[in-house]
């Protein structure tokens, strides 16, 4: 009871998880502001933001809901931080079973729905508008994605992430079979995060931050939350099912290994953030369904000839 | 003009150089020689003309005048627009620019300065 | 889709000033808008004649901080043209110069905003980063970064030695080498243009209807350009090219832009060159006899025009201003109609606003 505790809230639950998040987001913020040869914020400054949120006073336009909107952060947090559990780390895995991918992406979806929700509780017009563009937005990116990390499943015969994770020890990571659909999913997982090139639900210049336009306080530290813990679970997720962690004699050295897999995925999610312009929202339903959906078939097309 | 190579190697230049970040106040920043900073006058060269007075474009600058001798000048630099003007019209070049800044003050006696205070003159 | 307006302003992301655009959208397709200005008026002409000919010279330059020397400039000239004095040569070499600085700085300026608009803010922050270039030449010149009070009436106000005019060469060099990259990489970068591309086409014929000028006409095929047209001495000296596109959409005005700046630094060249020796300032009276003057010059938006009436004191009798953003602004409500809600930042940031200048 106290071990499914520690597992629960600290490693690989909710401590473990924040904690990796404040990290993501400090790795990101310097990476970019390096590229855009400034300076970048300290360590602590991902904390002290969320410390800062959490002081500052609550309001909602009237009319809005509140106890949605109370509900919905703390439900997609809950999801995503469940959906962590699941992941290997490292190849330490006390919660893994038999098809825990599929509940993995069902989980990760749920902050979506959570975001177009929370743009219609809270009434504002560029709430609606930015939660409107995330649904455009999930339907033209969710298909690709879900296409592309079939492969790894089906290469290694489990839908169990640490299963998949393991048969890479015997055939070598599975990137090297399935280039295209790696970049799929890191494809697919910008558009899940709202990173640049496909922020599109909160592009600042159009509805100045989406259906987060008139969150304060306690409900919008949650929200950072979210999108950190998000981000880390599928970084996680994508190195766990594309690279692996070889078997080595030493728990370290595995150790030391996914932390470099994690920083290169980092680097991969900072790198197309700061080189790409925005797309417009059609522009992205046309990229997706007529170039990605189809590259995604033939990459499962391929994987499926090559498994048999 | 030199050909560029892409975004990409710009990215990647950037990442390895220094941060163009001045850090300032941390390390010190040279104001240029041209530049129009507080107010400083040449008491000598001072007459008491009040060309000065009349082109300042933000009537930041007065002259209390009792008679021939006695006369004040004072200048409000919370007022003044920092054009240059005075210094320019000066036909002996008495007043003119320095190079400090002009720090804010929480004291309203600040807010006026004395430039030149000519025989007795009261303020 | 039902109907809804958006308010853009007067706060808003978006804007570096205030105006108020209610946008009528039906999902995400625009259906028009109306605008409201207004809000940064500041009644200059009319502080213009409570105040002398050479207190009006620094209440100009504070119409505007990007165009501010240009205003200043026009209205140095005008007041010139009133008073029958020629200033010397090389103070109107240093005044051509300092104003195609000022056109450099306010296109990378621009290029900075449209880039973050789009969602690329690693090209802002590069121009604007080799902007700082062209305000420290300004700065070490004339001693302020946006606000210059170089020019007073009969000249200007500095000169340029021998080390100055090699610093600022050095510096004319590298920033040439510096904003060659951040230029091709908006001109060959896809994504930049697949936002602007095809983006609110404005024809000639809507153009000459609403007397819009500058970037904006000259994307639209329309070949105005006051260097050229009705030149200040001493550009009716200098050889350069004025820059047209046929398309008239956004990425053609980008495209203007970018040519334009470095059609400018070839100018700033140009002008070092050809700048002869002599004083940089001549004297002039303070009583401007009575007339009335007209004199139009080339902001970096398009063609300034000043008005000047005198009736032989030192203060005037009426000025009055007309600025290129003024025609500008009358397009957004007709731009507005057959794009995209996501391509509002584009259209806005097409027209390079300058609210300060078109309110006064």
């Amino acid at each position: 009871m106290l071990e499914g505790l520690f597992y629960l809230l600290v490693f690989p639950g909710l401590g473990f998880q924040i904690t990796c998040g404040l990290a993501f987001e400090w790795v990101d913020r310097k990476l970019l502001a390096r590229f855009q040869r400034r300076v970048g914020p300290r360590w602590y400054q991902p904390l002290a933001d969320l410390i800062k949120l959490f002081s500052k006073e609550d309001l909602l336009p009237t009319g809005a809901s509140d106890s949605i909107a109370t509900i919905l952060p703390l439900v997609s947090l809950a999801a995503v931080l469940t959906a962590g559990l699941y992941i290997p780390m490292a190849g330490f895995t006390p919660f893994s079973f038999e098809g825990d991918l599929i509940v993995i992406l069902f989980l990760m979806s749920v902050p979506t729905l959570a975001y177009y929700l929370a743009g219609m509780a809270s009434v504002g017009i560029y709430s609606i508008l930015g939660g409107a563009r995330s649904l455009l937005q999930y339907f033209s990116y969710e298909v690709p994605l879900l296409l592309a990390l079939s492969g790894p499943a089906i290469l290694s015969g489990s839908w169990s992430v640490a299963d998949i994770m393991a048969s890479q020890a015997e055939l070598g990571p599975f990137i090297l079979y399935q280039p295209v659909g790696f970049g799929l999913a890191v494809a697919g997982l910008i558009g899940k995060l709202k990173r640049d090139p496909l922020d599109i639900p909160k592009a600042t210049s159009e509805v100045v931050a989406g259906s987060l336009t008139e969150f304060t306080g306690t409900k919008l530290a949650f929200w950072h939350l979210v999108m950190d813990v998000q981000a880390v679970v599928g970084i996680f997720l994508l190195i766990n099912l594309y690279f692996g962690v070889p078997a080595v004699y030493s728990p370290w050295l595995a150790v030391l290994i996914f932390v470099g897999e994690a920083l290169l995925m980092t680097f991969v999610l900072s790198a197309t953030s700061a080189v790409f312009a925005r797309l417009r929202i059609d522009q992205l339903a046309g990229l997706g369904w007529r170039i990605l959906v189809p590259l995604g078939l033939a990459q499962l097309l391929f994987v499926i000839f090559m498994g048999v | 003009m030199a050909k560029s190579k892409g975004l990409i190697f710009e990215m990647f230049e950037a990442l390895f150089s220094k941060p163009e970040t001045v850090t300032y106040p941390y390390t010190p920043v040279e104001l240029p020689e041209g530049f129009r900073g507080a107010l400083v006058i040449n008491a000598d060269a001072c007459t008491g003309c009040g060309l000065c007075v009349r082109d300042c474009p933000a009537n930041s600058l007065a002259l209390i005048r009792e008679s021939r001798e006695v006369y004040q000048l004072r200048h409000y630099p919370a007022r003044c627009a920092y054009c240059g003007q005075c210094q320019a019209t000066c036909p002996r070049g008495a007043i003119s620019h320095s190079n400090e800044m002009v720090e804010s003050t929480t004291e309203s006696e600040a807010l006026v300065v004395v430039l030149k205070n000519e025989g007795a003159a009261e303020g | 889709m039902t109907k809804t307006t958006i308010p853009i302003g007067p706060q808003h992301p978006l804007l570096k000033e205030p105006i108020s655009l209610n946008i009528d959208i039906s999902g995400e397709d625009v259906l028009g808008g109306s605008l409201r200005i207004g809000y940064v008026h500041r009644g200059i002409e009319r502080l213009a004649q409570e105040r002398t000919y050479v207190q009006n010279v620094h209440l100009i330059e504070r119409i505007c901080g990007i165009c501010s020397h240009v205003h200043t400039t026009t209205y140095c000239y005008a007041v010139e043209s009133l008073l029958g004095v020629e200033i010397p040569v090389r103070a109107q070499y240093i005044r051509a110069l300092m104003c195609e600085l000022e056109r450099i700085h306010s296109h990378l300026l621009w290029f900075g905003i449209l880039a973050k608009h789009v969602g690329l803010e690693m090209v802002f922050m590069h121009s604007w980063h080799n902007r700082e270039i062209v305000l420290d030449i300004m700065e070490a010149l004339s001693g302020g970064r946006v606000i210059h009070a170089a020019n007073q009436i009969g000249g200007v106000r500095f000169d340029l030695d021998a080390e100055r005019e090699a610093m600022v060469r050095n510096m004319l060099h590298k920033l040439e080498e510096q904003v060659g990259g951040v230029l091709d990489g908006i001109v060959h970068e896809t994504s930049i243009r697949a936002r602007t591309r095809g983006v609110a086409p404005i024809t000639a014929e809507q153009i000459r209807q609403y007397c819009v000028v500058g970037p904006v006409a000259r994307a639209s095929g329309v070949d105005v350009d006051m260097r050229r047209d009705d030149p200040l001495p001493p550009y009716d000296r200098l050889d350069f090219n004025v820059i047209t596109h046929q398309d008239g959409d956004a990425w053609a005005r980008t495209m203007v832009r970018v040519e334009e700046t470095r059609e400018s630094l070839k100018l700033c060249e140009m002008i070092l060159d050809q700048m002869p020796g002599g004083p940089v300032t001549t004297r002039v009276s303070r009583k401007v006899p009575a007339g009335e003057t007209v004199v139009r010059s080339e902001a970096p938006r398009g063609e300034v025009f000043y008005y000047l009436r005198s009736v032989g004191s030192d203060h005037p009798a009426r000025l009055k201003i007309r600025t290129p953003t003024l025609a500008a602004l009358s397009l957004i409500p007709v731009q507005l109609s057959e794009i995209q809600v996501a391509d509002i930042p584009v259209v806005l940031a097409g027209i390079d606003l300058c609210i300060a200048c078109a309110d006064r």
